[in-house]
């Protein structure tokens, strides 16, 4: 029995709080009265995930069965999300190889020659051949890669991009040509928290700059209230008109799947459990950690955390139509983390993990750690904003990671050049975000090394769009003063002092929320009088 | 250095927060999403056996003896009753704190004592190994299930074996001191085994070791223990009738060690005896009525020749 999300009320009995900080964590001890969100436990997890995949392909939502699509003669191709889901990487096997060795198994029978596998990585970094292994299994990746049939998507690559058309917006619709021109295009999804999936999956996935740049501006971001509701969010609206589009095109057979919350494994399970329910163990547990982690430099921990592979459970699979798919999945993914909010607060405190979607395998840099807490934790609610309009935001991170080079080269330069002039998202987006995306250098490491898209920086400054909009105060507990200033924000060495600096804006005794963090966790806030 | 310095920190932190040494508390918002405890059979038949017995009968008389001494003041009435009963019987006690445990058990003699057992909370008292095997040495405790399920041993078994029982009907400890409703579990044993009950009043624990202390207060609190007489039930008669009847004499001995006896008797034949439950006021006034120091004017609290002090 799982038990549901909750609001603690930090009391004289509340021991110290686990607050996630990059490569480490702290106790924190909040002032009484905090309001601490809780993620709902973890659903029951399928035992047979074999049979109920079979089951979901051959039983599909407003689709026929999937071997009654499959014929010899036609061009099968399979997509599937990247690297940056799921967060941490799942424990092997993937989900995402045991579906398409399931849709392998009937393109077999029916005798399919044609068939290409394509990570749709949009533009993302492109993945290394272990990490392309590591989602697909040995078998898949024996029988696809050395032959060159198991491809990361390539936005610059102009041979394959087919333009589609326009939506009745006069959004351009261009995604990956195999894909389009395909008799049949499955797509195998990880949707680990709300705004994933449905058209996000081939619309965005599959795309190149051209289509991506219609949805990926900070005048959408800014009115998508929030990501993590596609019914209120405008980039969600932007690529549900190209799916639409899409589907009067290309035959899509999209496969959902959702996760529990086994986010650590054992001996790192203590970090997910609620902290007055801390066996010894757990507690010895923390504190081992927490020294070793001390004594540890930094490369050692990075490695520590980055080795970790989560032991999730598979809560629900559902294949067939994208929108009947994906209403079905949402449901099953607002089960496992919606909590009930009642009201705002003045203050929200996140703390903002080692990972992102964007550093699998690499660093957390500040441009990164910021769209992690003000892109995707400010927005994991559902209604209204977890803290109210002109409120505060206290992160949690010591923004110290630095670049890497390989991964992510242009975020170097946004660093440095960029947010030196100003950090408005705005403002960058109408000056430089073009120059970025067609820089050449950066197009080639794009396409040729494993570096993020030029653009790339842009969009996460953009995720980040909404947050800045609608706080006036961001301050970062532990971080580094030089590097938070850079991004336009301010420093504090205690969540004491953070409260003082954000007093100016919000009282001396403000209202506190605490999003614990993770596991996953949508805040579903409701206001008296507000939608 | 400071890696060291942090540590330090860190596991003071710890074990503030996490409360070593002491019981866990939760959060009051958390509290209705708490588990339910994992309820593990804990067999405790080895401390009925002779080396448990031995060990007990050391660290009960040379060590939990003479620190109950030293922390309170206890007088014992009516242990007469005991005399030419035999047993197994069942005692039954208002429950207000810790010390009503110890304090009952030492005031047994002893060829009583080394054959009583008590029924203990197994969600409380048997949740860890080293509390349920501590109470199990010290106190020959065996657990009991406050909100039913499984038992390793039952109370039944026990009483079979000879082993007089000691039963806290409350169930759990009074929260201001007076008594609470009695179940019908110390009822049911009575008439299905057919054992005598031995009703117990005792007065003052709560005041000196209230629930959220783990230490009597300081002072050397007095307290009253009073044995009444035995209870049998009556052939016909069933754990519905039996139950108020323990709860009457209980009542009635609290009356009694508050006044006098022939005055409690008195009261009692003419159904006055005063709700043990206490007056509907409000909870502090009942706390302060619970708290204020034992007093008995017909012994220990008479003047001495020799105190200076007149009545």
């Amino acid at each position: 029995m799982s038990r549901p999300g909750f609001v603690l009320e930090v009391d004289d009995r509340t021991p110290p709080l686990v607050v996630h900080e990059g490569l480490g964590f702290r106790l924190e001890s909040f002032p009484q009265g905090t309001r601490v969100v809780y993620p709902p436990e973890s659903l029951p997890a399928i035992d047979d995930v074999d049979t109920a995949i079979r089951e979901a392909l051959l039983n599909p939502v407003d689709a026929d069965p999937l071997p009654t699509k499959l014929r010899a003669g036609m061009r099968l191709t399979i997509a599937f999300d990247d690297v940056s889901l799921p967060l941490p990487p799942m424990r092997a096997p993937d989900i995402r190889q045991r579906i398409i060795e399931a849709v392998l198994t009937m393109a077999a029978d029916a005798g399919v020659d044609d068939v290409k596998i394509v990570a749709a990585n949009a533009l993302h970094r492109r993945m290394t051949a272990a990490e392309l292994k590591h989602i697909v299994g040995e078998r898949v990746f024996r029988s696809f890669f050395p032959q060159g049939d198991l491809t990361n998507h390539d936005a610059e690559d102009r041979d394959d991009l087919l333009h589609i058309g326009l939506t009745d917006k006069g959004e351009d619709v261009e995604i990956n040509r195999r894909a389009a021109e395909s008799d049949l295009l499955v797509y195998v999804n990880v949707n680990l928290v709300a705004m994933d999936g449905g058209h996000k999956s081939v619309p965005i996935g599959l795309a190149s700059y051209k289509s991506l740049r219609h949805h990926h501006n900070p005048q959408t971001m800014v009115r998508s209230h929030s990501f993590m509701d596609h019914t209120k969010s405008h980039l969600h609206h932007s690529a549900w008109r190209m799916g639409r589009l899409l589907k009067d095109h290309l035959d899509i057979f999209q496969i959902e799947t959702t996760l529990d919350q086994h986010v650590f494994g054992a001996p790192y399970d203590f970090l997910m459990k609620r902290e007055w329910e801390w066996s010894v163990r757990d507690q010895a547990s923390m504190l081992a950690m927490r020294r070793g982690l001390g004594a540890a430099p930094r490369r050692l921990r990075h490695r520590l955390f980055h080795d970790l592979r989560a032991p999730y459970g598979l809560t629900g699979i559902h294949a067939g139509d994208t929108e009947a798919v994906h209403e079905r999945t949402i449901a099953t993914v607002h089960r496992q983390q919606l909590v009930e909010l009642q009201g705002q607060s003045d203050v929200l405190v996140m703390g903002v993990p080692y990972l992102g979607p964007y550093n699998v395998n690499s660093s957390m840099n500040p441009i990164l750690a910021t769209c992690m807490g003000l892109g995707y934790y400010f927005n994991s609610y559902r209604g209204q904003p977890v803290v109210r309009r002109g409120g505060a935001v206290i992160l949690y991170h010591p923004l110290n990671e630095g670049f890497n080079q390989l991964h992510h080269p242009s975020y170097v330069d946004f660093y440095e050049e960029i947010l030196a002039e100003s950090t408005d998202p705005a403002v960058i987006g109408e000056k430089y975000e073009r120059q970025f995306a067609e820089d050449p250098w950066y197009v080639h490491l794009y396409r040729t090394s494993h570096a993020y898209h030029g653009v790339h920086p842009f969009y996460m400054w953009y995720w980040a769009a909404h947050a800045m909009d609608h706080v006036s105060e961001v301050i970062w507990v532990g971080a580094d003063r030089k590097v938070a200033s850079r991004l336009g924000f301010r420093a504090a060495s205690t969540l004491a002092d953070a409260l003082e600096m954000a007093s100016g804006a919000v009282g001396t005794n403000p209202s506190i929320s605490y999003l614990r963090n993770p596991p996953h966790l949508i805040a579903d806030v409701s206001v008296p009088g507000q939608p | 250095m400071s890696w060291l310095r942090d540590g330090v920190s860190d596991v003071r932190r710890t074990a503030d927060g996490w409360r070593w040494g002491r019981r866990s508390q939760v959060p009051r918002s958390a509290e209705p999403f708490v588990l339910a405890p994992q309820t593990t059979v804990f067999r405790t038949d080895w401390a009925r056996r002779r080396p448990a017995r031995i060990a007990r009968e050391v660290t009960q008389k040379g060590a939990l003896e003479p620190l109950l001494r030293s922390q309170v003041r206890a007088r014992v009435e009516g242990l007469d009753v005991l005399a030419g009963l035999e047993g197994p019987v069942i005692f039954v006690a208002n429950h207000a704190s810790h010390l009503d445990t110890p304090l009952i058990l030492l005031s047994l003699p002893d060829e009583w004592r080394r054959r009583t057992a008590v029924a203990a909370a197994a969600d409380y008292f048997f949740d860890t190994w080293w509390r349920a095997v501590g109470s199990a040495v010290l106190f020959n405790t065996f657990p009991i299930e406050r909100r039913g399920g499984t038992m390793a041993t039952t109370p039944g078994e026990v009483l079979a074996e000879g082993w007089s029982l000691v039963i806290f009907p409350e169930g759990t400890r009074s929260t201001d001191g007076f008594v609470g409703r009695f179940q019908l579990g110390a009822a049911f044993l009575a008439t299905k085994h057919g054992v005598p009950v031995v009703p117990i009043a005792h007065r003052g624990t709560f005041a000196a070791m209230p629930r959220g202390q783990g230490w009597p207060s300081p002072g050397r609190r007095r307290l009253t223990v009073r044995f009444g007489e035995p209870l049998r039930p009556r052939p016909d008669e069933s754990p519905r009738d039996f139950g108020p009847r323990i709860k009457d004499a209980v009542a009635a001995l609290l009356d009694e060690d508050r006044s006098t006896w022939w005055e409690a008797r008195r009261r009692a034949s003419a159904g006055a005896t005063p709700d043990p439950a206490g007056p509907d006021v409000a909870p502090w006034r009942r706390v302060w009525e619970q708290t204020a120091p034992v007093t008995d004017p017909g012994s220990a609290e008479a003047p001495r020749a020799w105190s200076g002090r007149r009545s």
